[in-house]
């Protein structure tokens, strides 16, 4: 049996009027896995997913997942077939209540028990004490983790995280990451994860794709990129 | 309980008339209950939707105007007149609701203006069918569903037909958004590329707001077509959307019952104040600035956090008299 991948993306390329900000990007996830996305500041991370799950329609190259071509699918259509993303700039709905609006996405997501779904994951990123607050009236890392609750909710096939540990302390990130990693394994979701903090990235990806200048730099495990001569000297060249 | 509420409130509305020694005051209440539902549709236009109309004078104006020709031309029963008017201005606005409520802020509201004022222009320069600026009498029959007609010319009767009316608005209102409806326009006005992004489609719920903030506007202007037994171009009048949209501003949309307060507060602004001073308007209009800028909720607004304030305080003692006795 040849193994086709769950998610491709194929020559991606992403222009902001003259800036090309993707420049034939080529990537591969199995289903479950989770990837790092990682690559310094510019180098395209948030263009990325934001033409693969429409917010921005790419100039060149396919999106696909299960086998289906959803490059030139709306942003609702490829939510229905379980593309679900966090921001980088959080995004949630100030003025309603926080577990009105896990529900009310929960149940867009098609979530067999909305209700359940909600409950579960807010309990998983310790919002449930919450849950009757004006989302506008909590703290910014709990703003962040209701980001990431709307993105996680109904089991999305594709997650698409974009710096969700942006701004949290290092134990509220590390903690984070092990919330994140248990409920990807439990519900089969496939991750992508751009992230700065190294150590969160490559302590929970299965494999990790490294960026520079809208062109892929390099792939590999998390041991293999730590060890690669390309990224330390263009990437990890400080850290390491 | 909610129920109980609601009968308490429709004893209110039937004991007032009783209660009010002075027709004037009478015919003021009662105008001010048809303006009041008039501005509740445009209210629900913000609260749902975020959307300012400086059209809905549109609405208002054209249901009457449609009435009359139905009962007029087509020979229709007025019930049945009104019903097609009703239904036929919900199609309408939400076919219309599917392409403007695309626009954002500013040239939303630019655009319902010029689509309010086309009307009115339109209104004004048929003379044949509509009058021209002379506008209709309106021949009612000798009853409408069933209620003697004379009721509705009757102020202290208007009032009590118009207080259900807007009764049973709201209440069908405050069901339609407290339900998942409610909560999928509620997130598409607070943030609607992230409503998008959980699956929601921002166009077809804005429409239908538009649609139902139509409707109850257009309920509005046949209660008025009704009460008057008289349409003419100036209910159509950009100026008219504008005394609906400051009521709504002056009452709040929070609540429901907001736009009512409003209109009711407009009236006795303008009635008793415009008796002491020909600027009421430029005290009226100090009094939007002082809402919008420190009470955003409105009137209503106001008085709820007065309200909550107070049981706050209540609860303070309560707690305070237990800490004591034990
Ligand atoms: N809305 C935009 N308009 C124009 N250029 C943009 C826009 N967003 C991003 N860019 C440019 O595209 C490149 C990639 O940006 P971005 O995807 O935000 O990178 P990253 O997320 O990796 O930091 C940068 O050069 C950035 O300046
Ligand atoms: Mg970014």
């Amino acid at each position: 049996m040849i193994q086709v991948p769950f998610f491709s993306v194929r020559d991606l390329v992403v222009d902001y009027g003259g800036v090309r900000a993707i420049d034939g990007v080529h990537l591969e996830i199995n289903k479950g896995e989770i990837r790092g996305l990682i690559g310094p500041n510019g180098a395209g991370k948030s263009t990325f997913i934001d033409a693969v799950t429409g917010r921005r329609i790419p100039t060149a190259g396919q999106v696909q997942l299960g086998g289906e071509d959803i490059t030139q699918l709306a942003v609702v259509a490829r939510r229905m077939r379980g593309v679900s993303r966090s921001f980088q700039r959080t995004s949630i709905f100030h003025d309603m209540n926080v577990l009105e609006q896990v529900f009310l996405a929960s149940h867009q997501a098609q979530a067999k028990d909305p209700e359940r779904d909600a409950v579960a994951i807010l309990e998983e990123l310790d919002l449930l004490q919450y849950a009757d607050w004006r989302a506008g009236d909590l703290g910014y890392g709990q703003q962040r983790r209701l980001d990431l609750a709307l993105a996680l909710v109904g089991s999305p096939s594709v997650l698409l995280l974009d710096e969700p540990m942006a701004g949290l302390t290092v134990t509220e990130s590390r903690d984070l990451a092990q919330h994140l990693k248990r409920l990807a394994r439990e519900r089969n979701v496939t991750v992508l994860l751009v992230e700065h903090d190294m150590e969160v990235v490559f302590g929970i990806s299965d494999r990790v794709t490294v960026l520079e200048l809208g062109k892929p730099l390099a792939e590999g495990t998390p041991d293999e990129i730590r060890a690669n001569p390309k990224v330390r000297e263009a990437y990890l060249g400080s850290a390491a | 309980m909610l129920h109980f509420k609601y009968l308490l409130w429709l004893a209110v509305g039937v004991l007032l008339p009783q209660l009010v020694g002075s027709a004037t005051l009478m015919s003021l209440l009662t105008q001010s209950l048809i303006y009041a539902l008039f501005a509740l549709g445009v209210g629900i236009l913000l609260r749902q939707c975020g959307l300012v109309s400086f059209g809905h004078a549109a609405f208002f104006g054209i249901s009457g105007y449609s009435v009359a020709l139905l009962m007029r031309d087509l020979e229709l029963g007025a019930a049945s007149a009104i019903v097609l008017t009703l239904v036929a201005l919900a199609i309408v606005a939400f076919l219309l609701g599917l392409v403007v409520s695309r626009i954002p802020g500013i040239a939303f509201g630019m655009l319902t203006l010029a689509i309010g004022q086309t009307v009115y222009l339109s209104a004004l320069k048929s003379r044949e069918t509509l009058g021209g600026a002379d506008g209709l009498n309106i021949n009612w029959p000798s009853s409408i569903f069933g209620l003697d007609v004379r009721l509705f010319y009757d102020p202290a009767s208007m009032f009590v037909i118009s207080w259900v009316v807007m009764l049973v608005t709201i209440y069908l209102l405050d069901r339609l958004f407290r339900s998942r409806f409610g909560s999928i326009t509620s997130a598409i006005r607070d943030n609607e590329e992230r409503a998008r992004f959980i699956g929601l489609h921002v166009m077809l719920p804005k429409a239908v707001v538009y649609a139902l903030s139509a409707v109850v506007s257009g309920l509005a202007g046949v209660l008025s077509a009704i009460y008057t037994g008289f349409i003419s171009p100036e209910t159509l009048h950009w100026s008219v959307s504008g005394t609906a949209l400051i009521m709504t501003i002056l009452g709040g949309v929070r609540y429901l019952w907001g736009p009512i307060l409003g209109a009711i507060f407009y009236f006795f602004v303008k009635e008793y104040v415009g008796e002491l001073t020909d600027y009421w308007m430029a005290m009226l209009g100090a009094v939007v600035i002082f809402i919008v800028v420190f009470a955003p909720n409105g009137v209503s607004g106001l008085l709820m956090q007065l309200q909550e304030r107070r049981q706050k305080r209540k609860q303070d003692v309560i707690v305070r008299r237990m800490e004591v006795r034990s």
